[in-house]
């Protein structure tokens, strides 16, 4: 009989913070190693959960782009929400859709200029392409009392109404056992979220709705609230500290052709790389100034440092956590074993 | 074209009497219209709905009827409208936003239930 092995989060609290709903994360290793598709996988898993569950397999081999459009390694390739074993038959799961590699897609998403660079050959996946879905939702799945957002970086339950943030590469670094902080999101991640890049099926939008520099929330000085007092997984800072540096590296412009976020801005300051301040829009100004990340922050002298030296310092140049501690995963998250 | 749509109170009085004058009486509780103050219910699923409590206050065990409805999509969009009234109680000028609203499918409201049969037609057909 075949067996998956995936980690899972139960409902309730953990280390202090309150986890709303149940959450797996399975390896697509596993799945294909177990012979079952992504849905049975996911099926087998719902079964096991006398509740809310939001359930995501993640695949290690292909390369995605976080919310500010730094590349990495590894993506939600298919996402669920289940509740008592039942998982929606019309929402209840998704898949993402793979982005082949084009001149002309990085010619229109500049931020790409990093795949060659980085990860030549690798697959890319982001969110799903809308025409999958059977009406034009978010992207996200829902069933019963869960919710799976934003392409499976944001789960709820809609009952409570309570939420966590899953940030890719906090996934990232739970499946291959690294290292996340625990902690509350704050106003820095709220307003850094919004500084997002133009990318057809993306994560959150499906079409290349927002320019480079501007902000998808919009939201002035409100913006550092929207998702300030909900709980997060996000990676290690060393870690977000080395994909930024790659990708700044690769030759990507904070403002320009990577998006402003503060940790993007915060590691190009360290590194002495040039911000485009005149493509940043005063709507995106006023919110980024809002937690402290004014123009006169980014031109602002500091000491230009190592790449090693930035990742070694991280926790002090990238800002954002409330609250936060450091974790390595098997402390934090177990595994659980279920045969097919 | 009178009963292509069914008026709100109409409708709500037809759920009343499908299962408080059934043969079999039972009250019932409506919920999940309470937002609504004017709406044209579709007619034909109306009928079926009637039936439907009709034959539920008729099945054996059965003491009262929850009657809830839901969104089918778990996602609906909405205009919000921001009206700025004057002195003389007249709008000087809006503004429309949009808001998308996250809705907990039926499974929630099933969460004690193994016996269900889904009469609801594919998303798309009515």
């Amino acid at each position: 009989m075949a067996k998956l092995t995936y980690k899972m989060i139960p409902e309730g609290m953990l280390e202090g913070k309150y986890v709303p709903l149940n959450i797996a994360f399975i390896d697509y290793k596993e799945v294909k190693n177990a012979g079952v598709t992504p849905r049975q996988a996911f099926e087998a898993v719902a079964k096991t959960v006398d509740g809310p569950v939001g359930m995501n397999i993640f695949d290690q081999d292909v390369v995605t782009t976080t919310s500010d459009g730094v590349m990495v390694e590894g993506t939600v390739r298919f996402m669920a929400a289940a509740d008592k074993g039942r998982i929606n038959p019309d929402f209840g799961y998704l898949e993402m859709a793979e982005m082949p590699y084009s001149d002309e897609l990085v010619k229109e998403e500049p931020h790409l200029i990093q795949w060659k660079k980085n990860y030549p050959g690798k697959r890319l996946f982001r969110g799903p392409d809308p025409a999958t879905k059977i009406i034009p939702v978010h992207n996200v799945c829902i069933s019963g009392r869960a919710s799976n957002n934003n392409s499976a970086t944001e789960m709820m339950n809609i009952v409570t109404m309570e939420e966590i943030l899953l940030p890719i590469l906090g996934q990232q670094q739970i499946m291959r056992n690294g290292k996340v902080i625990l902690g509350m999101t704050g106003g820095i991640i709220s307003v850094g979220i919004g500084m997002i890049m133009p990318e057809k099926f993306g994560r959150v939008f499906p079409t290349r709705q927002f320019p480079a520099g501007e902000t998808a929330h919009g939201s002035g000085p409100y913006a550092q609230t929207l998702k300030a007092h909900i709980p997060c997984i996000v990676a290690d800072k060393a870690v977000l500290a080395e994909n930024i540096i790659k990708c700044l590296e690769a030759g990507c412009i904070p403002g320009r052709t990577v998006g402003a976020s503060p940790a993007v801005l915060s590691v190009a300051r360290s590194m002495g790389v040039e911000i485009d301040m005149g493509n940043i829009t005063d709507k995106a100004y006023e919110e980024l100034g809002s937690v402290g990340f004014t123009k006169e922050w980014m031109q602002e002298k500091v000491d230009i440092l190592t790449p090693e030296e930035i990742i070694a310092r991280a926790d002090e140049i990238i800002p954002g956590v409330v609250d936060g501690t450091k974790y390595n995963v098997p402390d934090l998250i177990k595994e659980t074993t279920i045969e097919l | 074209m009178k009963l292509m749509h069914t008026k709100l109170p109409e409708f709500l009085e037809k759920m009343r009497v499908a299962s408080e004058e059934s043969p079999n009486p039972k009250p019932i509780e409506i919920r999940g219209l309470e937002n609504l103050t004017s709406a044209k219910m579709q007619s034909l699923r109306t009928g079926r709905i009637e039936h439907a409590v009709r034959e539920m206050t008729m099945r054996d065990g059965v003491e009262r009827i929850e009657f809830q409805v839901i969104p089918r999509v778990p996602e609906t969009m909405h205009t919000v409208i921001i009206k700025g009234i004057g002195k003389d109680g007249k709008a000087k000028s809006a503004i429309l936003e949009v808001l998308n609203i996250l809705h907990p499918t039926e499974e929630a409201y099933l969460l004690d239930c193994d016996d269900i049969e889904d009469r609801r037609p594919g998303i798309g057909r009515h």
